[in-house]
């Protein structure tokens, strides 16, 4: 069901699949760029049945991130991309981000229904009157119209994550005493009536926050079942979203996968138009089985198809798409530094103008020492251009320090990633040999080039490495987790631990635990799973000594010094290249480079193999 | 003679003579586009020209392709930047004033993010910001790097900058390579300090070559790392007189700090005393041949006048000084200095908005990062505008509207200018936070504002009135939680420091604001005996201290103070007792907290009464700031200015 075609009111989608709208940081100021272009034409060539660009300001009142899309700046992206995505229908998502934007680049006040500052920004916003109401109202229309003269098949309207119209929805940013008040959804209802004046014959679609998790005052469930059949549109994708859910829109994969199934199925028993599920579905047995169960019409996967821009072709052929594991760590680019949406997996993705495929016409032999992510998927594209290639392993298994990473709490899906590239090595007639530490005689005497891919060693700290605390089982005693990095591992041992019933506790010298998974959007849920573990954290601290089962920490900036219980210390810090082999001019990829991510290895690891293809 | 006679006086560095001591040192703006100088450099960097600063130094220019830690960074590695660098040098020039171009390689202290490449750094160490371990340089890409730095300087000459500026301090692989505490190298480039200079040595030599005698040539070091293990004052000492030796190198500037650890002591806010790194300079002084330079919250023409009479330093960087005021040397040089725009060292707009990839600006100064903008022209038909409150807003409005050519009345209800600011300048470490409003009202006062104190407008009067314009600038009230109910001893921040509460015994703090509010009243009270908590909803408190780099010194003087801290809670319900009843939002567990008295640092309400009674009168009705939305100084101070433009 999921590769069939569908059709929308007077459109007719080549699939059954959406790719969201979100943002990418690809913008050239606050217009659509040719690397927006780019970007969208991979996904519908690979078989997206619907594009939804990223949301558009309808007025310039709205200026959430520094490259924000402006409607009014829109017409010519809107254009490009509309052309080179057909047949995938292309959707302009229209938004006004209210309360939840930023003054930062407008200079200007925030709009929103109430004086009722966002959690997270703490900034107040004014209180928008019958003129800014009626702008609001005529940017829609106006936005609309825009978008259907540049080709548009219809809009997509924004009531979830981020936005005025979910903000007049809800009791906890709408206290107004007028009659948008009194009826929340007139503001709502007014925007669609104003887009489908505009869009003619096209379509109107919405993404509503159905619930935002937040039922002392916000819009719960019940409250979208009563709206939902008052609504005039054509496509609804049911989200959940709110001004305190934080990363509940797209988590990583500390939630399930599907998780608005439920949800979505309620709100489609009620729905007039076809409905669409989003909310991490990533993999086509839930997509199919969620549409085959009839929870929906069509399913949202806008992040497997980040990782995987062909997907719907490959499902077509019957090939295994690259998974994505809902990591969030390249394509979650909502970050004052405006980092490019990209993945971990597929680094191409975000820089489809600059990056090369594959190219066939590669001979020779090719040793890859390591088969971690790095060096698997340096195989991998060699091996697609024709080279003959081998992996020496020392271990007995594929994977290197991701079959690791993955056995931390919530960490699990990594290993779908690097199984995918040691099925495609498989495939493609790498071979691989497990068990195998090489030596620098062996590379010597081998004829053909080398690429080294050998990883990192721990730190000689002394204490418990945390690829060893994973996969083994820790001496008795209470564990103090060191965490220098803040990045995903530490919480993930100290998690893990936790849920074993280990006494443990972890510092670091930030304010707060996990500083770097601000990105991720794991940042403040990963403080909060650990309080609700019971976890201490040792904040603001140094760890200067351990000795006779306790720990001696330093306050970072009063130097005040205080013991705390630590029999076993698991060191989750910054790691050393290994790099015994090396020889300068050696080919290399990834940690044995400089220990780092896997978004690293695996462009390294491709970067290698292209090279060598060229 | 000049009242400034050592600061005033010109000086020859190198090839170059400067008509005064003032430096406009290096900073960052995130004006660059795509990775080259854009027209708002050269408006800004020419401003300060036109306002008569001695030396010019722009910001950073990246010298090599591996080096992108953010992302408005100038690539000056290709040859595309070159226009825009004669653009800059022109504006400059037309003033009479030499600029020299910053050359740098970050080095570890950045990320792969931009670059997609390997961070380079003297050994894999992984910096405290960014943590991404480097790639200890092999030897053939230390040539690489010392070739960046010539190939740049070669674009500097080609686009007319009289030289050029080596950044070894602050964020900057040749620091890594000079510091023990990120070279642990074990050849040629590490182990004794001959050794850990030998890369800057060799960049000197490769950038002098390529700029001939008649440009200049200055090497930046930082004095003090405030790093365990890290360079400290002796061995700076000691690479000065290297850089001496070369007889290549024609001055010194200093630094103190790292740019990803101790960023707070580098642009240190007004919570750290003026001058306080000025033992650098002069210890490097006594140890060199060539003009040092000093720098460090330099303020006024007075104080900077001061440390070179007293041989501190030949040569003063004023930066945040002349970002809020472009004419300080102009006004200190025509005895005009007290109508200098003093800056605050507040850190909100400037340093606040680089580490969050936005454009400089500055709390007072509304033209800041926007000089590129051209102004409308002057009216020529003056209207007779009627300002209503004599805050930051109103006066700015005030200003800016009379500077423009209307005859502006200015009506303030309170017996004194400002608003909140004497208000939240009170507490001791925010003091210098009122010269917003001071600067304001002397330039009020200058321009010829008709200002009218202890008079409360009215709606009737304003309308009999008649006025061409009204604009509002009302402010905003203290508006009470829900959870307080009528308790007495359950106050706002406002209540304290204006006089009307005075809290004592055990004092919890609830901080919905995350900025100074909180933390300043917390510690007036602590200062008055009182045993206080800082209880927020956030999960750090104080968390936008972070941003203006007050948080550390806070936190210092909190601890001394006794203060505790209580995150991620949310009052639910308050009790004659006063018994505060908490929620800690992460478990959901609830906390009490049973104390003397309740301060609440949280949103106040727009005071919009004349807005709601006079919208839609016949004459055009404006409002700015606060009475718009309760926010920030900033908020006020630009949209006085724009509403005051738009006229």
């Amino acid at each position: 069901m999921l590769t069939e075609s569908f059709t929308i009111g007077s459109r007719t989608a080549p699939s059954r699949v959406l790719f969201g709208p979100h943002e990418t940081n690809l913008g050239s100021d606050r217009a659509l760029s040719d690397r927006h272009v780019a970007y969208y034409r991979e996904r519908a060539v690979g078989g997206c049945g619907v594009v939804v660009v990223e949301t558009a300001s309808v007025h310039d009142s709205d200026w959430p991130y520094e490259r924000a899309p402006l409607a009014a700046d829109c017409g010519p992206g809107w254009t490009a991309i509309v052309e080179a995505c057909s047949p995938a229908l292309v959707l302009a998502s229209l938004g006004h981000t209210g309360g939840q934007g930023s003054s930062a680049y407008s200079q200007q006040p925030l709009w929103a229904p109430s004086a009722v500052a966002d959690a997270v920004s703490r900034e107040l916003p004014m209180v928008m009157e019958d003129t800014e109401i009626a702008v609001l109202t005529a940017g829609f229309g106006t936005a609309a119209r825009l978008a259907m003269a540049s080709g548009c098949a219809g809009v997509e309207i924004e009531a979830g994550d981020r936005s005025v119209l979910r903000q007049f929805l809800s009791g906890i940013t709408n206290q107004r005493g007028d009659d948008y008040g009194t009826d929340k959804a007139r503001l709502l209802r007014e925007v669609i009536a104003a887009a489908r004046e505009a869009v003619g014959d096209g379509l109107v679609a919405l993404r509503l926050s159905c619930d935002e998790l937040a039922p002392w005052a916000g819009v719960t469930p019940e409250h979208a079942l009563e709206l939902v059949p008052t609504l005039d549109v054509d496509l609804l994708t049911v989200v959940r979203a709110g001004p305190y859910a934080g990363s509940a829109y797209r988590p990583d994969a500390h939630a399930p996968e599907g998780f608005n199934k439920a949800l979505c199925a309620s709100v489609k028993a009620v729905a007039r138009c076809p409905v669409v599920l989003q909310g991490s579905v990533v993999s086509a047995a839930f997509a199919s089985s969620a549409l085959a169960e009839g929870a929906c019409d069509l399913v949202e996967m806008t992040r497997a198809q980040i990782a995987e821009p062909a997907l719907l072709q490959k499902l077509r052929t019957g090939a295994a798409p690259r998974p994505c594991v809902l990591c969030n760590q390249g394509c979650r680019v909502r970050d004052a530094r405006n980092p490019i949406v990209s993945c971990i997996g597929e680094p191409r993705s975000g820089h489809e103008l600059s990056d090369a495929l594959p190219v066939d016409g590669g001979s020779g032999e090719v040793l890859v020492v390591g088969g971690g992510p790095a060096g698997l998927e340096c195989a991998r594209v060699l091996a697609l251009q024709g080279f003959s290639v081998e992996i020496r392993e020392a271990t007995e298994v594929l994977g290197g320090a991701v079959l690791d990473a993955a056995l931390g709490a919530g960490r699990e899906r990594l290993r779908s990633l690097v199984a995918w590239l040691a099925a495609e090595c498989d495939r493609l007639g790498v071979k691989v040999v497990l068990g195998h530490e090489v030596v620098a005689a062996e590379l010597s005497s081998y004829s053909g080039r080398v690429v080294l891919a050998t990883g990192s060693n721990a730190r000689d700290t002394g204490w418990v490495d945390a690829r060893d605390a994973l996969r083994g089982t820790l001496p008795d005693g209470p564990v103090l987790v060191h965490d220098p990095v803040g990045g995903p591992v530490g919480v993930s041992v100290a998690e893990k631990l936790a849920a074993d019933g280990r006494d443990v506790r972890i510092v670091s010298q930030d304010p707060i635990v996990g500083t770097l998974l601000s990105l991720t959007g794991d940042l403040a849920d990963c403080n909060t799973r650990l309080q609700q573990l019971g976890v201490p954290r040792e904040l603001k601290s140094l760890l200067r000594r351990v000795s006779g089962g306790s720990a001696l920490l330093e306050d970072v900036w009063t130097g005040a010094q205080r013991a705390v219980p630590a029999a076993v210390v698991v060191d989750c810090g910054p790691r050393l290249p290994r790099e015994e082999l090396y020889e300068t001019g050696t080919l290399r990829a990834g940690d044995c480079v400089a220990p780092r991510t896997i978004l690293e290895a695996v462009l390294e690891g491709r970067r290698v193999a292209l090279e060598l293809g060229a | 003679m000049s009242r400034y006679p050592h600061l005033l006086s010109p000086l020859r560095v190198g090839p170059l003579t400067l008509k005064n001591r003032v430096v406009f040192s290096a900073h960052l703006t995130n004006y660059a586009e795509h990775g080259k100088p854009s027209e708002q450099h050269a408006a800004y960097y020419a401003a300060r020209a036109a306002g008569g600063a001695g030396l010019i130094i722009t910001e950073e220019h990246g010298t090599h392709v591996t080096d992108w830690p953010y992302e408005k960074l100038i690539h000056g590695f290709d040859p595309g930047v070159i226009p825009g660098y004669r653009r800059i040098t022109d504006a400059v020039h037309a003033h009479g004033v030499p600029i020299l171009a910053q050359l740098n390689h970050n080095g570890g202290q950045a990320s792969s993010m931009f670059s997609r490449l390997p961070v380079w750094a003297p050994s894999p160490i992984a910096d405290p910001l960014f943590r991404e371990v480097p790639k200890a340089l092999e030897l053939h890409e230390i040539r690489d790097v010392v070739d960046g730095y010539a190939l740049v300087a070669e674009h500097c000459v080609a686009g007319g900058f009289d030289g050029v500026e080596l950044q070894c301090s602050h964020s900057s692989l040749v620091r890594g390579f000079l510091s023990p505490a990120t070279n642990v190298r074990t050849d040629a480039y590490g182990g004794v300090l001959e050794n850990r200079a030998r890369l800057l040595l060799e960049i000197v030599a490769a950038v002098r070559s390529v700029l001939g005698p008649a440009r200049a040539l200055g090497v930046r070091l930082c004095g003090d790392e405030l790093i365990e293990g890290g360079t400290t004052i002796e061995e700076a000492v000691a690479v000065a007189r290297m850089v001496d030796a070369t007889a290549q190198v024609d001055y010194i500037n200093t630094s103190i700090g790292v740019a990803t650890a101790t960023l707070y002591m580098i642009e240190a806010s007004m919570q750290v005393p003026p001058g306080y790194a000025m033992f650098i300079p002069s210890a490097i002084r006594e140890a060199v041949s060539i003009p040092v330079i000093g720098v460090g919250r330099f303020k006024d023409p007075v104080q900077a006048d001061r440390a070179i009479a007293a041989g501190q330093a030949d040569l003063i960087g004023v930066v945040r000084g002349q970002i809020a005021d472009p004419d300080f040397v102009r006004k200190a040089r025509s005895g005009s200095a007290q109508d200098i725009r003093t800056c605050l060292s507040c850190n909100q707009e400037c340093v606040g908005r680089m580490g969050l990839n936005r454009w400089l600006g500055c709390i007072e100064n509304p033209r800041t990062g926007r000089e590129a903008v051209v102004l409308p022209m002057p009216t020529r038909r003056a209207q007779r505008v009627l300002v209503v409150g004599g805050g930051p807003a109103g006066l700015q409005a005030a200003v800016t509207a009379t500077e423009r050519g209307h005859r502006v009345t200015l009506l303030e209800k309170a017996d004194r200018l400002g608003g909140q600011v004497p208000v939240a300048a009170s507490v001791p470490s925010r003091a210098e936070f009122l010269d917003i409003t001071r600067n304001l009202a002397a330039a009020a006062h200058r321009v010829g504002v008709d200002v009218k104190l202890q008079h409360e407008a009215t709606a009737d009067e304003i309308t009999a009135d008649g006025p061409d314009a009204v604009i509002l600038a009302t402010g905003a009230v203290p508006a009470r939680p829900w959870w307080a109910g009528d308790l007495a001893q359950v106050v706002d921040v406002r209540d304290v420091l204006e006089g009307r509460a005075a809290p004592r015994g055990r004092v919890l703090i609830v901080d919905e604001l995350g900025f100074h509010q909180a933390t300043s009243v917390a510690e007036l009270l602590a200062d008055r005996g009182c045993f206080v908590e800082v209880a927020t909803p956030g999960m750090v408190v104080g968390q936008d201290l972070g941003i203006t780099l007050d948080l550390e010194t806070w936190n210092v003087r909190a601890d001394a103070k006794g203060i505790t801290q209580l995150t991620d809670v949310v009052p639910m319900s308050a009790t004659e007792g006063i018994t505060l009843t908490l929620q800690h939002h992460p478990t959901g567990a609830d906390l009490t907290r049973t104390v003397d008295w309740v301060v609440c640092a949280v949103q106040q309400r727009a005071d919009d009464a004349l807005w709601q009674a006079l919208k839609g009168s016949p004459f055009p009705v404006h409002r700015v700031g606060d009475c718009v939305a309760p926010r920030r100084a900033h908020a006020a101070v630009i949209e006085g200015h724009r509403v005051a433009v738009a006229l």
